[in-house]
């Protein structure tokens, strides 16, 4: 008892970084419990015989090794992601590339990849997309003396996100979409001359434009049925499609208060209540405050890690930072504002709330290297004060 | 401006976007919710839904030979929405007369014109739900949905269908109350129903329904949400001809001697497993029927049953030889202020202990009992124990009562206890406890415990198998065992069930007279119960049996004349039919030169069969289906059948099972009429076969 105790308390003395960071995620968790165990009960009943306990433990255990991940992510020297940045990006490159054209199909697209042996799937954009921008931070920081040279800022800074993007949006535009402008957002904090920005930024509309035109010639059907569908569905004054329809039901019923916990109904008419429209559910029980609680979470999140960025006294660590949290931020808000039909549906999942493996463990790395960067920032200032008195 | 600064303020920039974005949502989910919550709301309101069980259909229970004794049937109401959309005067009026007519010709509870009356009526009120018909079987469904004005369905005609399964007992009465029934959480559950209701019942699926106008709830998705499991099929160790012998045999005692009730249990010797258990009680109009699970749930004193654990100490302990002598005193016996007799008056005095086991004395066997163990009652006491008499045997069935066997210790515990309890008073178990007891010694000392289910099935696969348990793997010394088959066997040789000898099979049991305490008025009444509990055959017995009788109220109380000749038929029965317990003999004598004549039908059957009968047939061909030259001929010649040809076979003698077999399997639609082997056949062998064309057979015998 006593020698948990003190192993408990050890954990607390090693876990070190920004304690509102912390504090946000654990936040975000509990949230992301209680609402995967009130909208899984049709899946429950679907798949495991109406045992509702399913997977809200599954969830947690997810979280749990999640929360590991971070830990030991945190633990490490935020400079060594310098290096592990250049990995990642030219393993998971060549890994798109086959996934593209031999993973598994999931809801008609091919974004998953079955690592052999260990059995498990995941996204590999998702390890692109940790890989593209951990590999951003670096290059810009690099490059900050001569950023506004073409050949010497951009150029090296350009390529990586044309290429990643153009291999995630075939079989999933709307991610490919989002990081493609994450990047570019990225690059405008970085300093890259806006007029490249632009130009860029027109090039990758271009591009999507000339995706979605090969891709209707080819046999890429079933996606783009949905993509049009989808853009139709948003713009179009006609009929409501179904689960805006049902996401709106959920967010009327909400009202100021919520329905209380597990009180929804609509979790039973709304697909993926569990996942991409789990929001819709959580205003539906938690109501207004609980809308406004999770968007001020998320803003709070990305605030401390600004914060970081003012201390940072390394570039790279200071670009780490704010180019993860405005990714994972850039995504929240999206998929919030699908729900409340703000954007047309795109299909990305809230972070860390959720319900899913893999893209949660990648979620919960990238949470983690920020905490590293922050760690550091904490030694730092230790250090300063030291001297100081 | 510096880096830091430069970058700083675009980091701002995207904040400040960042907030704009989260404001918007923000202010979107209020939008939602104030500007167009109401009409959201109001969606919302329309779709009230509910998850509604999806019942399961219960299992069946069968017989051990997987003859049906439990099973369950649909059933049907039947309803009329008088105010159907579809249902329009015209349709109504020309309608109403015919199907008034083809009501009262289907089911002959009412007239044409009450019928009419009736639904014209109700037409009038406007009825919804207006009750036609409760409790109709699916083929009067069927004729039903064909009537005028039904035959359009529901939204022309108004016919709402409810289904309900009705649980129905094939063989009616027979082992009813160990069967038992379940029906809902207000009633005692009985018998296996009740015991089993967890597999039997399955589990209830789950179906998303959603209610839409007019109060009705219909699924929203095409399937279940939860399909439900089916209830697991139970196949008992009823043996379901040894339980109508049992049923019917103790029905006859009953009634002949106006008995208020009695039970029969018949237990396999080796396994333990329950072949039939009867239980028979009389209701206030003087009919039996099984009310109550007296072999599992009556304990009462056995009587001189019992006299076989007293001897089995005596023995077993070194105490006494059954060849040994013990006094009788003429069948009275004074204990202090006591009196002991003997059931049966005689003028005995001194004779051996298996001959006062054999006549059943009481004197003689308390007196052994009150001798030897006067100093130490706990040794005889702790016997008993030993022998498992004072436990539960729990069986799979409720309402087992809990045995009484006293100690010392125990306020009730007299000078009278141990003489009394030695001959079967002041204890209390049931018969199915005594049974096990006896089933122990024909077993060779091995006490089994008895069961009633000897697997759980689920879609015919075995899904748990019950095995015979041993509760004692040996209850006394093989010397005592011997003992013990010998006085037993004594007692229908030349003791009180000398009417249960006979030249046939070998019985080996004990009677039992005893009189049992009235409520009021103790023992004074003379109420008896007679009881008869041995094993069949004797000397390599398969079977146990108890029969216990109670009260009877002809004059005649003897264990052996009340209880003894229902233990007979079945024993009778067993004989008959089972030919394990015959030794072998040749059945049929080839040197008679007698050839049986045979139905035509498979040669790999036929010759099989004649062959395991020493009778040697010879076939001319390798052709599979033949039949004898003539009556009496060993040759066989060939049938007419070429299967799936198209042509249409020759079934002429043969057996229902081939013949329809051979014409169903070649597309024909067959009728049959009579038994035995098929005479002739409407439609000719050897004619072109059109599918599905009726064929007529005529079968004799």
């Amino acid at each position: 008892m006593e020698a948990a105790s003190v192993q408990v308390e050890n954990i607390f003395k090693k876990t070190q970084g920004d304690k509102y960071i912390w504090l946000v995620v654990i936040f975000l968790s509990i949230i992301s419990m209680l609402a995967v165990y009130s909208s899984t009960g049709s899946l429950a009943f679907k798949y495991q015989g109406g045992n509702m306990e399913y997977y809200v433990v599954k969830q947690g255990l997810m979280i749990l090794f999640g929360l590991f991940l971070m830990y030991l992510a945190h633990k490490i020297n935020y400079t060594y992601y310098s290096r592990i940045a250049q990995l990642l990006l030219f393993i998971s490159i060549p890994l798109l590339a086959f996934t593209l054209i031999f993973g598994v199909e999931i809801n008609d697209a091919r974004r998953w990849l079955t690592i052999p042996v260990v059995n498990v799937s995941f996204q590999t954009s998702d390890l692109a997309k940790l890989g593209l921008i951990l590999y951003l931070a670096r290059a810009l920081a690099k490059n900050q003396g001569n950023i506004k040279d073409f050949k010497s800022g951009f150029l090296p800074v350009m390529l990586p996100p044309i290429i990643v993007c153009g291999l995630i949006a075939p079989s999933n535009l709307s991610t490919a979409a989002i990081l493609f402008a994450t990047c570019l957002l990225l690059m405008f904090i970085g300093r890259i001359n806006m007029k490249y920005i632009a130009i860029m930024g027109g090039a990758g509309i271009l591009l999507l434009a000339l995706i979605i035109i090969i891709a209707m010639n080819t046999s890429f059907h079933a996606r783009v049925d949905t993509w049009i569908s989808r853009i139709t569905d948003f713009f179009g004054d006609g009929q409501e499609a179904y689960q805006m329809q049902q996401s709106k039901i959920a967010i009327a019923n909400g009202g100021l208060f919520g329905v209380g916990p597990g009180n929804s109904t609509q979790r039973n008419f709304l697909p993926s209540p569990y996942s991409d429209f789990i929001y819709a559910i959580i205003i539906e029980e938690y109501g207004f405050i609980g809308a406004l609680l999770l968007i001020v979470l998320y803003l709070f999140f990305l605030l401390r890690c600004i914060k970081l960025f003012t201390k940072s006294p390394g570039a790279f660590g200071a670009f780490l930072a704010v180019g993860l949290s405005f990714s994972l931020v850039v995504q929240a808000l999206i998929n919030m504002a699908v729900v409340v039909n703000l954007l047309p549906t795109t299909g990305v999942t809230l972070p860390m709330v959720s319900m899913g493996g893999t893209s949660l463990w990648f979620t919960s790395l990238a949470i983690g290297i920020i905490l590293s960067v922050s760690r550091n920032v904490e030694k730092e200032e230790e250090r300063e004060d030291g001297t100081t008195t | 401006m510096n880096t830091k600064k430069d970058i700083f303020w675009r980091i701002g920039l995207a904040y400040l976007f960042m907030i704009m974005l989260g404001a918007a949502i923000a202010w979107k989910v209020f939008y939602i919710q104030s500007v167009e919550g109401q009409r959201y709301r109001s969606m919302a309101d329309s779709i009230t839904t509910r998850y509604m069980p999806v019942l399961a259909d219960r299992g069946n229970i069968y017989s051990y030979d997987g003859r049906l004794l439990a099973t369950s049937l649909p059933n049907f109401e039947v309803r009329m929405d008088m105010k159907a959309d579809g249902l329009t005067h015209e349709i109504f009026q020309q309608g109403i007369d015919s199907l008034s007519g083809c009501m009262a010709g289907l089911f002959r509870d009412k007239s044409t014109t009450d019928y009419k009356k009736q639904l014209t009526a109700a037409r009038k009120r406007g009825d919804r739900y207006f009750l036609v018909k409760k409790n109709i079987t699916y083929p009067q469904l069927l004729q039903l949905k064909a009537f005028p004005i039904f035959r359009y369905g529901q939204y022309k005609g108004g016919l709402i269908v409810l289904q309900s399964n009705k649980r129905t007992y094939p063989y009616k009465e027979l082992a009813n109350r160990t069967i038992g029934y379940m029906r809902d959480a207000t009633v005692q559950p009985v018998g296996l129903e009740g015991a089993f209701n967890n597999q039997l019942t399955g589990i209830p699926g789950k179906r998303l329904m959603q209610k839409v106008s007019g109060g009705e709830f219909i699924p929203i998705n095409d399937k279940n949400e939860l399909d439900p499991q089916n209830g697991k099929d139970l196949i008992t160790t009823i043996d379901i001809n040894l339980q109508d012998v049992a049923e019917n045999a103790l029905l006859k005692t009953l009634v002949a001697n106006e008995a208020d009730h009695g039970c029969v249990v018949v237990m396999d010797v080796k396994t333990g497993a329950i072949r039939a258990i009867a239980n028979l009680g009389r209701n206030e109009q003087g009919v039996y029927w099984e009310n109550y699970n007296y072999a599992v749930g009556e304990s009462h004193e056995p009587g001189s049953t019992f006299k076989l654990a007293s001897i089995m100490a005596l023995v077993e302990d070194g105490f006494v030889d059954i060849d040994d002598t013990v006094d009788v005193e003429l069948g009275i016996h004074q204990y202090w202020n006591q009196t002991m007799r003997d059931a049966e008056r005689h003028n005995l005095t001194r004779i051996t202990v298996r001959s006062a086991f054999a006549h059943s004395s009481n004197v003689g066997i308390s007196k052994l009992v009150e001798q030897h163990y006067n100093k130490d009652p706990e040794k005889y006491l702790s016997y008993l124990r030993e022998l498992g008499l004072d436990k539960k045997l729990n069986i799979e069935i409720p309402g087992e009562q809990q045995p009484y066997i006293k100690d010392t210790k125990d306020k009730r515990f007299t000078r009278y206890s141990l003489p009394w309890m030695s001959v079967g008073y002041e204890i209390q178990i049931s018969p199915l406890q005594m049974l096990t007891l006896y089933n122990s010694v024909a077993n060779n000392g091995v006490m089994m415990k008895p069961y009633l289910v000897q697997q759980i099935q689920e879609y015919g696969l075995p899904v748990q198998h019950f095995d015979p348990v041993v509760l004692n793997k040996k209850i006394c010394s093989d010397e005592t065992l011997q003992a013990m088959k010998i006085i037993l066997k004594e007692v229908v040789d030349s003791g009180t069930a000398k009417n249960l000898r006979n030249p046939n099979y070998s019985v080996a049991g004990k009677t039992g007279t005893a009189q049992i305490a009235d409520k009021k008025h103790g023992y004074a009444t003379r109420i008896y119960q007679s009881s008869f509990v041995g094993y069949f055959p004797a000397e390599n017995p398969m079977y146990s049996c108890i029969v216990v009788v109670n009260a009877p109220s002809k004059g005649v109380y003897y264990g052996s004349a009340v209880a003894g000749p229902v233990f007979k038929e079945i024993a009778d029965k067993v004989y008959a039919t089972d030919l394990d317990i015959h030794p072998a003999e040749i059945l049929y004598a080839e040197n008679q030169q007698l050839i049986p004549q045979t139905k035509a039908g498979s040669r790999h059957e036929l010759l099989y069969v004649c062959n395991q009968l020493g009778i040697n047939l010879q076939a001319q061909s390798n052709q599979p289906w033949v039949t004898q030259q003539s009556g009496d001929s060993r040759q066989l010649v060939d049938k007419n059948v070429v299967e799936a040809t198209g042509i249409v076979p020759d079934v002429k003698g043969m057996g229902l099972r081939d013949a329809l077999y051979l014409l169903e399997s070649c597309g024909l639609q067959v009728s049959v009429a009579g038994a035995g082997a098929v005479l002739s056949q409407s439609i000719n062998p050897g004619a072109v076969i059109q599918k599905g064309t009726n064929i007529s057979i005529v079968l004799s015998l």
